[in-house]
């Protein structure tokens, strides 16, 4: 009996070899691949049915990799509901021809990652890569898509090596660099401010260290003495009421800034709060500390903190309103960064095709025309694109936790400043000099600080918020 | 700064007291049924997740314990009843069972939970600001404390003082004599898990209200519990209260002197443990 | 059927299997030899674990954490420190043996659940030090850039060459795992698997031998860990999550834990339909989730285990019979 089962196994290769090498043209070899899982050894398992991997012409493919599972999928369903927006409101058409989103989720995990990318990129054929929510995970695809000749356009993953250090020419960021609104905030606290002290609490890893090292850039700058800085692991540590026990409240820290966002947020300013610290210092957080949604579970007490993002929850221009009313409309609740980040990159991407009528063949024409997108009309305000680094250049909002008058907490803009660059005020070779942010890096004390890092001539420009 | 010690001192008891509901729950069921329950930490999230949507509806913290703990009981009972049951009495299957109903349950909670971090609202009259000496430190801390240590002694009460009690610890020491004996050896079983499953729920709620709930948590949770149990002994329940005292101050301390190794701290207990008394301070060659 | 007897419609199989899998990347597309990749990458691993189970009877929740570690000693060597092929290669199984050694002399102290225990514990101890230490293996972040290399002019950079080398070197890893399972070593841990006491009343090193099977299970999975570091040319804590050991162990039961080839049918439907049905749901870990307790409950031998009772079952025979025109008596 089991010779004849290894019998009809090996005819079921034999035949299904023949069947692939004879009757798949070159240009299709997509249903070969049912057969190659029937004809696997020892298992003749029916093969399901492959969904929609048969290329179609004249239909332009969007790839889009996030985490819609696991730690960061919050994030990652925000992400989804801001692109499928805009791909609605273009009604799945660009350029005159069809777009189709294929949507891959990595659970945050780097071999999922890697193997999504190449899915997309080998099966789907892609023309086009976004999503990637964390910044770890925007650095893993980036590396991977370097020889691929695809644009890839990272959504909220925030590293800002993937448009300095890392930089390739098919990267468009239409987003953010973690440096970035967090160069703003640190300059404005110790200049307009006054502050000199800051007591930092941060999660260990690639985004908050970017952030930090913004911070810490601007706030020397701005004439601050020390950013002492302590580091915990991310997701891992839920009590953190002994690191905030430990904060010393008569060595003349002006605030205790959190850098962390998400549940490790949530966890940290309840605490922080039920401690009664909230009554001896000041807390300020990082860019996704007080964002929506998570902003919702946190107390009212934390009312007045301040934190910099490119979008405020009032921001109060046509486009932000027509944007918020129509992701109301369709989702049910209010758009936070993450989503918006993702409407406005896939607006780009359109755009783009459009520009090039629909031609996506030539990818660096492409990345040309996605360079050349107006943004002006941009719902988080007008953004336009370094050429060289094909990173965005856009508005900063200082902003601070308020009430609404239903009850709830939003954050409220108190100042903004325009076309702030991933390099702030710095020139891009001196910054490029300068080693990756990490937890040990930059130093904490100012006076350690190389001087061309504080010497830079300031460009920003502090408007009052809606003027 | 001696204020500082106390406070470290009083948050390690805090985590003391959530690492034992975890930990005494998942030492009776293995103790008993030579079980380990992989989806312990599963069970802890779908319990602070049903608690949450109680507190969202009603507002009322209390009864969302009792649905948190009950439901998880039911759960409990319905996979003792149904699935592990089934393969009885063979320690691999039974705990791969707990394996696959872990995923499934991550997996659910993701369909009907928020994705984002939620939490618990403990009502004001639950969570009063208490200042005893000078320390100021949140009342919920102190209830939770108070609600372990009523876990404790119940349990305790439990498998000292009850027929059911004696049951499960003569099962603890010889099962086959027990069975032998005429004790339905499997109604005791689905009711050990049952009280585990509820000791989960209970955790659940507790932890959703002073930590929060996030999708991923529940490997985070389940590790802990592991190491409560294999510090501890593996089915003492002494040895739960005693570990998770040990692990909660390092824990704690650890967070304020190490913080970037607070994790990982956590596993040195464990290591001079298993190399030193691979029982477990408590436990009993197995 | 004893094995020094040659079977030629066996061997036929075999053949027709070898040349099938040789000649893939000419007949399919390239994500169809992506996707063989990544079955044998994870088939060492779950080899190595269901060897462990299998053979020995240990249900070891530690080998993702040498398969990372191989992929950790690449990245530190390989791409921060520059060394040429083979040296990081031979420095991870180094280090991947060496821990195992160390850890094994631990663990073997224990059996059964408390050993499942203290192996996932031990597990979550790797974790967490990969993901908290950042000066050495980067946290978070991992080491980026790990590209296979280029000896002798074959380029391991084009997939189909990194295909090829996989595969032999995944058949000469299976058939020497063979040989060690059917050597008297192996056969000493089965009895020890059996029952420890009596092999080590008979005069057996039990303890021993559970230490070096665990050792050459550890250098598997380690050996699966370089090629997933090169395939995906990024290392990071994820890789040794304890989601991606449970999968591995739903891989091992799915093929048939008590067979020598489960964990590998195990791993190749496991991944086909990882890649089948994430397309259509999200919800792929429920499916997976209910798969596993579908497979525990009612088949707990495995998709191997199934087809073995089919070969009993009247039924199936008279069906496989209709293929072939001639009757014979069934000769086992």
């Amino acid at each position: 009996m089991t010779k004849k089962l290894y019998l009809i196994v090996a005819i079921v290769l034999v035949s299904s070899m023949l069947m692939s090498a004879c009757g798949v043209p070159a240009v299709a070899p997509a249903p070969a691949e049912p057969v190659a899982e029937q004809a696997a050894p020892a298992v003749a398992e029916p093969a399901p049915a492959e969904p929609a991997a048969v290329a179609e012409a004249g239909k332009i493919k969007i790839g889009m990799i996030s985490a819609f599972t696991g730690l960061f999928s919050g994030f990652g369903e925000m992400q989804k509901q801001g692109a499928v927006l805009a791909l609605e409101e273009a009604n799945y058409m660009a350029g005159g021809k069809q777009i189709v989103l294929i949507m891959e989720d990595d659970q945050l995990d780097n071999e999922q990652a890697i193997t999504k990318s190449k899915k997309l990129v080998e099966q789907d054929k892609i023309d086009i890569l976004t999503g990637m929510v964390s910044g770890d995970e925007g650095l893993a695809v980036a590396d991977y898509m370097k020889d691929k000749n695809i644009p890839v356009i990272p959504m909220y993953s925030a590293s800002e090596d993937i448009t300095m250090r890392e930089f390739h020419p098919m990267i468009v960021r239409t987003t953010w660099t973690g440096a970035q609104s967090m160069d703003v905030f640190g300059y404005w606290l110790a200049k307009e401010k006054g502050w000199k002290k800051i007591y930092q609490i941060g999660e260990d890893y690639s985004f908050p260290w970017n952030q930090s090292g913004g911070f810490m850039r601007g706030f020397c700058r701005g004439g601050g003495e020390e950013v002492f800085s302590v580091w915990s692991p991310p997701g891992s540590t839920s009590d953190f009421s002994s690191m905030i026990a430990s904060i010393p409240l008569d060595e003349g820290y002006d605030a205790v800034l959190y850098n962390g966002g998400g549940g490790d947020a949530v966890n940290f300013v309840k605490q922080f709060v039920e401690l009664g610290y909230d009554k001896k210092i000041t807390l300020i957080g990082q860019s996704n500390t007080f964002e929506k949604p998570d902003l919702d579970a946190l107390p009212v007490d934390i009312i007045g903190s301040y934190s910099p993002h490119h979008t405020a929850d009032d921001l109060n221009t046509p486009e932000w309103n027509a944007f918020k009313e129509a992701f109301n409309k369709r989702w049910g609740r209010n758009p936070s960064a993450a989503s918006e980040f993702a409407y406005s990159s896939m607006r780009v991407i359109l755009r783009a095709i459009d520009a090039v009528n629909g031609d996506v063949s030539d990818k660096a024409a492409l990345v040309d025309a996605m360079l050349k997108v107006d943004m002006t009309d941009d719902p988080r305000g007008p953004v336009s694109l370094d050429p060289t680094f094909h990173s965005a250049i856009e508005n900063v909002y200082i902003r601070e936790v308020a009430k609404a008058e239903d009850g709830t907490l939003y954050n409220k803009g108190i100042w903004t400043v325009k076309n702030v660059s991933q390099f702030g005020p710095y020139d891009p070779e001196t910054y490029l000099k300068q080693p990756i942010d990490g937890n040990t890096y930059p130093p904490q004390k100012c006076s350690d600080f190389p001087p061309v890092m504080l010497d830079a001539e300031n460009v920003y420009e502090f408007v009052e918020f809606g003027k | 700064m001696e204020l500082k010690y106390i406070i470290l001192i009083l948050n390690g008891l805090t985590q003391s007291a959530i690492l034992f509901v975890l930990g005494s729950g998942l030492t009776l069921a293995f103790g008993l049924m030579r079980v380990v329950n992989l989806s312990h930490g599963a069970f802890y999230m779908l319990g602070g997740y049903l608690g949450w949507s109680v507190v969202k509806a009603t507002g009322n913290w209390p009864l969302a314990l009792l649905v948190g703990g009950l439901s998880i009981a039911l759960l409990g009972f319905l996979f003792e009843k149904t699935m592990l049951g089934r393969v009885r009495g063979n320690d691999l299957p039974e705990t791969l069972l707990t394996v696959a109903l872990s995923m499934i349950i991550a997996d659910v909670c993701l369909v009907f939970w928020a994705r984002t971090a939620i939490t618990l609202n403990v009502p004001q009259y639950l969570n009063p600001t208490i200042t005893i000496l000078g320390v100021t430190y949140p009342g919920f801390r102190y209830l939770m404390m108070v609600i372990s240590i009523l876990i404790a002694v119940s349990l305790w009460f439990i498998l000292y003082k009850t027929n059911l009690g004696k049951a499960v610890r003569a099962g603890v020491d010889d099962r086959e004599t027990v069975s032998a004996l005429g004790i339905n050896i499997n109604k005791i079983y689905t009711s050990v898990f049952m009280l585990s499953g509820l000791l989960a729920g209970l955790a659940g709620v507790l932890g959703g209200s002073y930590l929060q709930l996030s999708p991923g948590g529940d490997t985070t949770i389940l590790t802990l519990s592991l190491v409560v149990i294999i510090v501890g002994g593996m089915g003492s329940l002494l040895g739960a209260v005693i570990s998770s005292l040990i692990l909660g101050q390092i824990m704690s301390f650890g967070l304020a002197f190490a913080p970037q190794y607070s994790y990982f701290l956590i596993f040195i207990p464990m290591a001079l443990v298993l190399a030193l008394r691979p029982q477990g301070l408590f436990g009993r060659q197995i | 059927m004893s094995r020094f007897r040659i079977n030629p419609v066996k061997v036929t199989f075999y053949v027709i299997a070898a040349i099938f899998l040789i000649l893939l990347p000419y007949y399919v597309s390239q994500y169809t030899v992506t996707t063989f990749i990544r079955i044998i990458y994870f088939g060492f691993l779950s080899l190595s674990m269901g060897f462990l189970i299998g053979q020995g009877g240990m249900i070891s929740l530690t080998q993702t954490a040498f398969f990372g570690l191989s992929g950790y000693i690449i990245g530190i060597f390989g791409v921060e420190r520059g060394l040429m092929f083979p040296w990081p290669d031979l420095m991870a199984i180094g280090a991947v043996a060496i821990m195992a050694f160390l850890f094994g002399m631990i663990a073997m102290g224990t059996h059964r659940i408390v050993f499942l225990m203290i192996t996932l514990a031990f597990g979550q101890v790797c974790w967490a030090f990969a993901a908290q230490n950042t000066t050495i293996l980067r946290g978070w972040s991992g080491i980026r850039g790990i590209r296979p290399f280029v000896i002798y002019g074959i380029n391991f950079n084009e997939y189909q060459n990194f295909y090829w080398a996989s595969l032999i070197l995944f058949a000469l890893g299976i058939f020497i795992l063979w040989r060690i399972s059917k050597s008297p070593f192996g056969l000493a841990l089965n009895g020890i698997r059996e029952n420890p006491r009596r092999m080590a009343a008979i005069g057996y090193p039990v303890y021993w031998i559970r230490v070096v099977a665990f050792l050459i299970a550890a250098v598997y999975a380690g050996l699966g860990g370089i090629l997933a570091a090169y395939n995906t040319g990024i290392i990071m804590p994820t890789t040794i999550q304890l989601s991606r050991t449970i999968w591995v162990l739903l891989t091992v039961i799915l093929g048939g834990a008590s067979f020598f080839f489960g964990p590998i049918v195990g791993t190749f439907v496991a991944v086909w339909l990882d890649v089948l049905i994430s397309g259509v749901t999200e919800r792929y870990n429920l499916v997976l989730g209910v798969v596993f307790l579908i497979i525990v409950l009612f088949s707990p031998t495995g998709i191997i285990g199934i087809f073995d009772q089919m070969r009993n079952d009247k039924k199936f025979n008279s069906i496989i019979n209709f293929f072939s025109p001639k009757k014979e008596k069934p000769n086992s």
